[in-house]
């Protein structure tokens, strides 16, 4: 087992109500699952996915990833743990516009102390992997949104990651680049990458093994 | 790593051009500013320190007003300086300095006429630390008619030859005597109140003709002597001052002798018969004042900037914080961002001042310099000074470290509350201290008018004072020569009157005599003011001068030297024992053991310009032959007729006077020219006022487009609703519109105090109106609403369907 949500509970104060984004979420990922959480807007699958990739706070219930009691650990640890294990992917691609593609992948390794020499030979990796070797030294401005959402994705996967947790990755692509994507996210599950989803497209869930329904923050 | 971070903090830079150049524009001319005034309070502290400068003090004279002690001469006896130093163990050495108004200097036919220089007595080079070329430094002054040169000084008058042992003749007063060389110091710098060229010795005062008995014979009569001592380090200074205040060494209560420190003179001392009109320690406190408003400002102006962009910022530190960047990490990053900014502008600043001091010197030929070393010297200043911004980019870095990446990642991060109280008071800070500059800028203009516009009760328009050096003995034959002179003169055309005189309103003090002492008609005696005179040799001087007689008249024509008339002014008859000044005609005083004949009685004018107050004059009627006075007919008004009447005036002089030195000065342009320091003092103050009011205003620049990117939602959605554009820049000036008022009510109380303060330095003061006040602060709503209204217009006028696009 990955991780294990228990009774896990998100809310805010609103004119002095409890309103609850999470109520009493259960459930657990094993290594090499595609889960693909669905919902209207505001059910609460960015805050569930947020709250797995660590970047957002809980206020009830447990957490544990790969043993690690997430809820009890302090915010160093839980960085360590997410830089470790998890990469991310946006919606909005989320590249950082002052850097070429080569640079944008490198700046995770950086985080993560990599030697020069190991850094640049796991860029030009991803590079060859994504084919976008032509691509390196252009910024994101420069790109097409597919091309900018590869470079997210090749960011995400740079580190080795037992997980991706993907935000709507496909929701600024047209169709053929979302396949393309799609396509990627199906390969990696294959060679063992798990995959978490958060996904409007009934098209998007088919490439996934296993959905979450959510509905104003519970699992139905 | 750390290439990294440059390489995005420049390109961050490139990208946002707007924002680097505000940004490194405003700190440039905040560093800039900072350092040009530094150089310049440098440059006047720095006067007279030399190794040992420190044990150095001037002796001067307290004389008795009413029950108080005040300044009244900076020149003392020549018994001051040797009784002090025997009386007083703790006084090391002693040297008198006689300071000549101007000495001629001939050598192999060529005439030079030099200004700084004094007598000196030998132990000169014990008490002034400054070095000696050649020469023995005991012995050096040690014989009559021996003289030291400055290196400079040798060079203009020697050439390539060496100066040791040579001779050469000096004039003063119209007499000769010779000297010989035994010495060359290094030139002294300009940084000193006792500007040095030459010193001759002591000794010569008994041989040379210019001096009298007075100064040959020790006495405690005529202090016409500077006399400095160098005081054992060890020594309480302020038993000593004590000591020598309470000595009694001439049986005289009216006056006591008094110490100062000689770094003090420059900017502390404002004493009658200084060696040089001092600098200001009020302008001074001023300027550096300023320049840490400035600097302040540009900072303010920084963190503010900072804050703001780093709110467009915060997608890139959520991406950062996702993809494993610690805290510790996007805070350095950010923190060399400004270090790259602040750098940028640092040398920005570094060249444009050297530029602008550069050009200051080339043009008005000032010493100013900006070297290594005084770049040293403001150094600690300037560390601090990038210590305060790096302190000050640490705030905007945490602030954006801190965001929470989910939410910074969706663009939800708006100010918090409690940024936007920072920078509320950042700009109204920057508010105050603008206003308070606007006010003090408004005030000094108005001061320096108010003292133009004053009546002088003396005209000085169309007077233009001659005189020149003259390398012959004054005797009959030269008395006559001048009344040639006087006559030819009278005869020019455009000519109104031609008359010698001991001085003329505005000119400096070593041609006035002063006296303490004067016995009235009644018998009794005045012990407790100085009076100030000056000889005139022609009656119609008052008519000449402009002056109007309130009482009496002017002396009898023709009667010089036979009893001794003298014109007394207003405030002078009010002293006296009547009760109406008019009765004081007719009637004798007693000073300088003579009766003196009061003729008339003339309206207070100003001798010394109007910083100062009126003072009692009496005006002799003697024969003095210091200054011709020659007025012009007020109908010549043609700067081409003037150049020619001055033209025949300096050839009519050379032939009547082969062997002399020539000048003339306009006496209105001298007058004037005492308001010059005020004046440019005035010209700094304003500039750097609007310097960091276009500080302010790039700050405000930046806060604004700041809130309306923000707002920019809002504004779609009002306008959407119907708001018009008008609706819309009311509601994003209004909180401008607020700060200005509070900063406005904080700067009024600081501004007053400060003017006031400023204006207490003048005699005759402008006051300070509460126009000026409103006038500054709608000055600075007008500048804050065209900043602000600029770019909510643009906003407000935008389609706002661009806007509601985005959601």
């Amino acid at each position: 087992m990955l991780l294990q949500l228990k009774n896990i509970s998100k809310w805010v104060h609103s004119g002095g109500q409890k309103v609850f984004l999470l109520k009493d979420i259960n459930f657990w990922v094993n290594e090499g699952d595609f889960i693909s959480i669905m919902g209207p807007s505001g059910s609460g699958k960015s805050t569930l996915l947020n709250i797995i990739g660590m970047l957002d706070d809980f206020n009830e219930g447990e957490y544990t990833f790969l043993e690690e009691k997430v809820h009890s650990l302090k915010e160093k640890h839980r960085a360590n743990l997410y830089k470790q294990y998890i990469g991310f992917v946006f919606q909005a691609y989320h590249l950082i516009d002052e850097l070429t593609v080569k640079e944008n992948l490198e700046m995770p390794l950086l985080y993560k102390k990599h030697s020069a020499s190991e850094r640049k030979s796991l860029v030009a990796d991803m590079l060859d992997r994504f084919n976008i070797v032509g691509k390196k030294d252009l910024f994101p401005s420069q790109l097409s949104g597919g091309q900018q959402q590869l470079v997210g994705v090749a960011r995400a996967l740079i580190a080795s990651p037992k997980l991706i947790l993907a935000d709507e990755p496909t929701g600024n692509l047209n169709s053929k680049q979302g396949e393309e994507i799609m396509e990627i996210f199906t390969q990696l599950n294959k060679d063992g990458v798990t995959i978490i989803q958060v996904t409007h497209s009934e098209k998007n869930m088919a490439y996934g093994s296993r959905v979450i329904n959510l509905l104003d923050g519970k699992i139905e | 790593m750390q290439t990294l971070y440059f390489k995005i903090a420049i390109r961050y830079l490139l990208k946002n051009k707007l924002y680097s150049f505000i940004n490194i524009l405003g700190l440039a001319i905040g560093v800039a500013s900072f350092i040009l005034i530094m150089v310049y309070v440098n440059y006047e502290r720095s006067y007279d320190t030399f190794e040992g400068s420190e044990d150095v003090y001037r002796v001067y004279m307290d004389y008795k007003e009413g029950d108080m002690y005040v300044p009244g001469d900076a020149q003392t006896y020549n018994l001051t300086g040797p009784t002090i130093k025997k009386k007083f163990p703790e006084v090391l050495e002693q040297v008198r300095l006689y300071k000549f108004d101007k000495v001629v200097f001939t050598y192999n036919d060529q005439i030079f006429k030099e200004k700084d220089g004094s007598v000196a007595d030998p132990s000169y080079f014990d008490v002034f630390g400054y070095p000696l070329l050649e020469g023995d430094k005991s012995s050096v002054l040690q014989e009559p008619n021996t003289i030291v040169l400055t290196q400079k000084l040798a060079l203009k008058l020697f050439e390539n030859e060496n100066p040791i042992g040579k001779t050469i003749h000096a004039f003063a007063g119209g007499n000769k005597t010779i000297l010989r060389v035994t010495g060359i110091m290094d030139n002294i710098p300009q940084t000193t109140h006792m500007k040095t060229n030459f010193l001759i010795s002591y000794a010569t005062i008994n041989t040379w003709g210019v001096f009298r008995k007075l100064h040959r014979e020790l006495n405690w009569n005529q202090n016409e002597f500077f006399t400095y001592l160098k005081i054992d380090k060890n020594v309480d200074i302020k038993a000593l001052k004590a000591k020598i205040m309470t000595a009694d060494f001439d049986d005289n209560f009216d006056e006591r002798h008094n110490i100062e420190s000689l770094e003090d003179i420059h900017l502390h001392s404002d004493k009658p018969y200084e060696a040089e009109v001092n600098g200001s320690a009020i302008r001074v406190k001023f300027l550096t004042a300023i320049a840490f408003v400035i600097l302040i400002l540009s900072w303010l102006n920084y963190i503010n900037l900072s804050i703001t962009k780093s709110l467009e910022r915060a997608k890139e530190v959520g991406i950062r914080k996702v993809a494993g960047a610690q805290k510790r990490q996007l805070v350095i990053q950010s923190v060399i961002e400004s270090l790259i900014l602040n750098l940028i502008g640092i040398l920005l600043a570094l060249l444009l001042s050297t530029f602008v001091v550069s050009m200051y010197s080339r043009f008005i030929g000032s010493e100013l310099v900006l070297d290594v070393k005084i770049l040293q010297q403001v150094l600690p200043v300037i560390t601090m000074v990038i210590l305060g911004t790096v302190l000050a980019s640490l705030y905007p870095a945490f602030l954006l470290s801190s965001y929470s990446p989910s939410k910074a990642l969706k663009g939800k991060i708006k100010a918090s509350a409690n940024g936007l109280h920072i920078r509320k008071g950042l700009i109204i800070t920057q508010f105050a201290a603008t206003i308070v500059l606007i006010i003090g800028t408004m005030v000094i203009t108005r001061q320096i008018n108010h003292l133009q516009n004053q009546p002088l009760e003396t005209s000085l328009n169309n007077i233009v004072a001659f005189s020149g050096e003259l390398l012959t003995k004054k005797d009959s034959v030269l008395s006559t020569k001048f009344e040639r002179m006087k006559d030819e003169i009278k005869k020019l055309p455009y000519v109104t009157h031609a008359m010698t005189t001991q001085t003329f309103p505005g000119d400096d003090y070593i041609n006035l005599s002063s006296s303490i002492g004067i016995t009235y008609p009644d018998g009794t005696k005045n012990d407790h003011s100085i009076q100030y005179g000056y000889e005139v040799n022609n009656p119609k001087y008052f008519e000449m001068m402009g002056m109007k007689f309130i009482a009496g008249g002017t002396f009898l024509p023709n009667t010089r030297g036979k009893n001794k008339q003298i014109v007394i002014n207003e405030k002078m008859a009010e002293m006296m024992p009547f009760s109406n000044p008019a009765e004081a005609i007719g009637q004798t005083i007693k000073f300088w053991d003579e009766n003196w004949n009061i003729t008339g009685i003339v309206n207070n004018y100003h001798h010394f310009g109007l910083k100062k107050p009126e003072v009692p004059i009496i005006i002799r009627y003697s024969r003095v032959d210091n200054y011709i006075l020659v007025k012009f007919d007020p109908t010549v008004a043609s700067a081409s007729e003037y150049t020619q009447a001055i033209t025949q005036i300096e050839n009519l002089w050379k032939q009547i006077f082969p062997q002399s030195t020539f000048e003339y000065t306009f006496i209105d342009k001298k007058f004037d020219a005492q308001y010059n320091d005020d004046r440019q003092f005035n010209t700094a103050f304003r500039g750097f006022t609007i310097l960091a009011i276009f500080i302010a205003v790039l700050g405000l620049f930046g806060l604004t487009s700041y809130t309306c990117v923000q707002r920019k939602k809002e504004i779609g959605i009002r306008k959407v609703n119907g708001a018009s554009i008008f609706k819309i820049l009311k509601l994003l000036n209004i909180d401008f519109i607020k700060w200005v008022g509070i900063a406005f009510i904080i700067a009024i109380p600081i501004a007053w105090y400060t003017m006031n303060s400023w204006l207490e330095n003048f005699a005759l003061k402008t006051n300070l109106s509460w126009w000026i006040f409103v006038l500054a602060g709608i000055v600075a709503l007008g500048i804050t609403l065209l900043t602000v209204s600029w770019q909510s217009f643009m906003a407000a006028n935008g389609n706002p369907v661009d806007v509601l696009r985005d959601e």
